[in-house]
């Protein structure tokens, strides 16, 4: 089993939101300060560990035919633990991130991995994938919500740092622009980071190409 | 395989079975699991809210000292709360020093991006002691600004009272420019607050 390789695939080469294009729902309504964007990246982390543990653990005695039914009960069990977790050991991250902590059951990454990683492999190789996937997905949450945050709000670590967890600021409060954390901000920042990850990972080939 | 084979699987009452059994056994374990859980953090998630609900209702209304648990709704409350534009949620008594001083009510009214949960505290003459939102989805950066009472948004429907007529944004109170819809869910709540108050007495 080679770590090395998986964590690259997840952070890079087959990040999960820049790459494979899933979970875009989450990443585009959450993502507007940064504590939002670290506590669903590290809830979508855990949930997408244990499942893909359980999953790659039952995967031969689960029959073909249902095995679509059995991953989301195994998900959705996952979930709500973590949701009943959340509200009783951090309720601030789970008020603010609301109605997304459930909907991470039909969270496409998880449900991608499940069917196209953990069904497949073993255990020990889909927790890897679970954790480098998640890290992955978190990794790109954070630098989306420092962006928005920065330019929307003018603040850094609203929810975690400064006074009443505001955040620090940055930016004097006439200058941010508003529209970055509402949904076209989602859009824009996503759509540049897409853009600039489909760029970074063409460059080395074209590079190739032409020397040969 | 051909699709006759295929038909053939269908048809089999043992696989139905089986997938039948693995599918339940799967449920009744996820199902347990959850229930353990549930165990562990019910009455810490319990008391958090109760926590957060005081907390509101110490806000609204300042001076009283203590709560009590939750009255009983009549229909008749629930009724005026919904002819002025909001749904009554629950009526806490506030007190201090054991005397009744007032009511804490919460209720639930719609904003522009969903409901907005609110606590609207009344003395005995049934006048507003102050308003503070509880929950509220409202837009990151617009609506927030009254959930967070700028420019005292929130602050001025302290006084008022039934006596001043239906509360309307525009004539008797005031929004905040770019969340006018967010201003009028909060004083849809407020008239529903008073409207119930009206009722219990």
């Amino acid at each position: 089993m080679n770590f090395g390789k998986q964590f690259k695939e997840g952070l890079i080469t087959n990040n999960p939101v820049l790459v494979q294009v899933l979970g875009m729902c989450s990443t585009m309504a959450i993502t507007t300060s940064f504590m939002n964007g670290l506590g669903m990246g590290i809830s979508v982390l855990i949930i997408l560990t244990a499942s893909n543990v359980v999953i790659s653990a039952i995967r031969k005695i689960v029959p073909d035919k249902i095995r679509i039914a059995m991953f989301i009960v195994v998900i959705a069990g996952f979930v709500t633990c973590v949701d009943l977790a959340l509200q009783a050991f951090v309720p601030a991250v789970a008020e603010s991130l609301g109605v997304f902590i459930p909907l991470i059951v039909v969270n496409c990454i998880i449900l991608g991995r499940a069917e196209s990683f953990s069904y497949k492999n073993g255990v020990l190789a889909s927790a890897v994938d679970g954790v480098c996937q998640g890290i992955g997905y978190t990794a790109v949450l954070m630098v989306m919500s420092i962006v928005r945050e920065f330019l929307g709000a003018g603040t850094f670590g609203a929810g975690l740092l400064g006074a009443e967890a505001k955040g620090i600021r940055i930016l004097p409060s006439q200058f941010p622009v508003g529209m970055l954390t509402l949904p076209v901000g989602g859009f824009l920042v996503l759509g540049v980071l897409i853009a600039a990850m489909q760029w970074a990972l063409n460059r080395p080939k074209k590079k190739k190409e032409e020397s040969k | 395989m051909s699709s006759k084979e295929k038909e053939a699987i269908h048809m089999d009452p043992q696989y139905i079975i089986r997938l039948t059994v693995t599918l339940f056994v799967t449920c009744v374990v996820v199902a347990a699991c959850l229930g353990g859980v549930n165990a562990v953090t019910a009455e810490k998630i319990a008391a958090i809210n109760w926590e957060k609900t005081v907390t509101a209702m110490k806000k609204v209304s300042p001076d009283a000292t203590d709560f009590s648990d939750k009255l009983d709704i009549t229909d008749a409350m629930a009724e005026a709360a919904k002819a002025a534009g909001g749904t009554l949620d629950s009526i806490y008594e506030a007190q201090s020093g054991g005397a009744k001083i007032g009511y804490a009510i919460k209720v639930v009214a719609s904003g522009s991006q969903g409901n907005i949960e609110m606590m609207v505290g009344v003395d005995e003459e049934n006048a507003v002691t102050g308003v503070s939102v509880v929950k509220a989805s409202e837009t990151s950066g617009i609506g927030t600004r009254v959930i967070e009472n700028e420019n005292g948004v929130l602050d001025q429907f302290q006084g008022k009272s039934a006596a001043d007529g239906t509360l309307v944004v525009g004539t008797n109170v005031d929004a905040i420019t770019g969340a006018t819809v967010s201003t009028k869910g909060i004083t849809a709540g407020v008239n529903a607050a008073l409207a119930a108050a009206n009722a219990i007495g």
